[in-house]
């Protein structure tokens, strides 16, 4: 029977006033009323608060003991609710915010789409809105996930299948694409020719007739296989397959003895700029040392309040400590990252199948502090280009 | 109550080691210090003031002299008193 239970219930602060108050108190207590703070005003008048459930009593006793009670004021639930029905605009905020709440929950905020091209997902999204599936719109009266699912595989040939799931206030929509064979191939006579200068390691010719055999050197432009089946007849098919030969490449490097390289050592200070067109205000950290021997680093995050870019931004310049130092390599050294650099730069420019297989130095020599590498590398690449055959008509 | 029948609970209750509250009818009085009094079975309030207040008992009353004193709870036989105490004295019926 704590004040949880007070306050649940009600209760009424009174001011009683008569010559017999002590045997009133007496009274009540004896028929079970709880009388919590009774604070004296002057003879014959005191202060109490009892509980709203105890007024009944509390009435009928007075006038057998000839006492005034006033109530001076209510406190707990009770008195609350009273006062919260008085106040019909709260009342009604209080609603509004309640139904506000209720349609926003109902919501459809957002459609998050995964496995699909974005081509694919494009369209999934287009024809979710064309069935009123979008952010922003309330879920009643939307069709069920289920639903959906089948609407979209039927509408849209390309998807093999299609997860629809409704989580809280959003969809995740999880696809997997149908993967298109292609049956009208082309089939124009074509041979197949070198792009490049080559020694053949692996031939692997699908359809048309082989000319080259392993370990053979071909030239740019030769051909490798023939659209032409046999030999001075017409029957031309377009030649396909995959060509590996090993070819070369030769890269140049000028790499300095020494270096000096910047290093951050991690201490750094930050600067707060308030940025207003091209106004530059500084907020906080202007002061410090010297920002000479500091690398500085600019970052400008921009404002917006609904949607809308403010023109006031704030800029933060971040300055790093910077360590020089000299770094000064061996031979054997810059002759490895020499390599490695000319393998990393080599991958770019070849095609992803293609491997490098190893390399060579060819030459080096230093010259003004400064080692100029040329490196021969040897790559398998497929060199299988398609030709078309003009057939002269 | 005879004095026969107070002598045999007095001693029933040393024997038996029971608290004398119980056995004696008496009210249990406490205080922490001289800012709360706590008294238990009492069978009235005889009179209130911010100074001066009077509590019965079965054998008697017992008067609390403060200042600004204030009940702060008060039921059947339960009553907490609030303020600053100077004096408690009891007044036993003879």
């Amino acid at each position: 029977m704590g004040n949880q239970h007070d306050f649940f219930k009600g209760t009424m602060k009174i001011r009683v006033s008569g010559k017999l108050i002590a045997p009133f108190l007496q009274a009540c207590t004896k028929r079970g009323c709880m009388i919590s703070n009774i604070s004296w005003v002057r003879e014959d008048e005191i202060l109490m608060t009892i509980r709203l459930n105890e007024w009944t009593t509390i009435r009928k006793l007075r006038k057998k003991y000839r006492c005034k009670v006033f109530i001076l004021e209510g406190k707990g639930m009770p008195f609350i609710q009273k006062r919260m029905f008085q106040r019909t605009s709260l009342l009604m905020a209080f609603f509004i915010a309640v139904i506000f709440i209720f349609l926003l929950a109902n919501t459809l905020w957002s459609i998050r789409v995964e496995g699909l091209t974005p081509e694919l997902q494009a369209n999934v999204e287009q024809k979710l809105k064309s069935y009123g599936v979008y952010p922003g719109r309330l879920t009643f009266g939307m069709n069920d996930p289920n639903e959906i699912q089948t609407k979209l595989l039927d509408d849209l040939p390309d998807l093999l299948w299609i997860g629809v799931n409704k989580r809280g206030t959003s969809y995740h929509l999880y696809g997997v694409e149908k993967i298109r064979h292609d049956t009208d191939l082309d089939l124009k006579p074509a041979d197949l020719v070198a792009q490049k200068k080559g020694m053949i390691v692996k031939t692997f010719i699908t359809q048309g007739r082989p000319l080259v055999e392993v370990n053979q050197i071909v030239k740019k432009g030769q051909r490798l296989a023939a659209g032409q089946l046999v030999e001075d007849e017409d029957i031309y098919v377009h030649a396909e397959g995959e060509v590996v030969a090993e070819t070369w490449y030769k890269v140049e490097q000028n790499l300095p003895l020494q270096q000096v390289i910047e290093l951050t050592d991690g201490t750094m200070s930050k600067e707060y700029r308030l940025r207003i067109g091209q106004m530059k205000l500084p907020l906080w950290g202007w002061w410090g040392e010297s920002k000479k021997d500091l690398r500085e680093e600019e970052t400008t995050k921009k404002m917006s309040v609904l949607g809308w870019n403010l023109p006031v931004q704030i800029q933060v310049s971040t300055f790093y400590q910077i360590d020089h130092s000299t770094m000064k390599l061996s031979r054997e050294k810059l002759q490895r990252l020499g390599i490695d650099t000319g393998r990393q730069s080599l991958k770019q420019t070849l095609e992803a199948d293609a491997e490098i297989m190893n390399e060579k130095v060819l030459h080096q020599r230093s010259e003004n502090g400064k080692v100029k590498l040329i490196l021969l590398f040897k790559v398998h690449e497929n060199i299988a280009m398609t030709k078309y055959i003009s057939q002269g008509d | 109550m005879s004095k026969l029948q107070k002598q045999i609970r007095t001693l029933v209750g040393r024997y038996f080691d029971l608290p004398s509250d119980v056995v004696l009818d008496l009210p249990r009085i406490t205080t922490i210090g001289s800012v709360h009094f706590y008294i238990e079975n009492h069978t009235g309030l005889l009179h209130f003031s911010d100074r001066e207040i009077k509590i019965q008992y079965k054998q008697g009353h017992v008067r609390i002299r403060g200042k600004e004193l204030v009940v702060k709870t008060m039921l059947k036989e339960e009553l907490l008193l609030e303020g600053e105490l100077q004096s408690v004295e009891f007044f036993p019926d003879s």
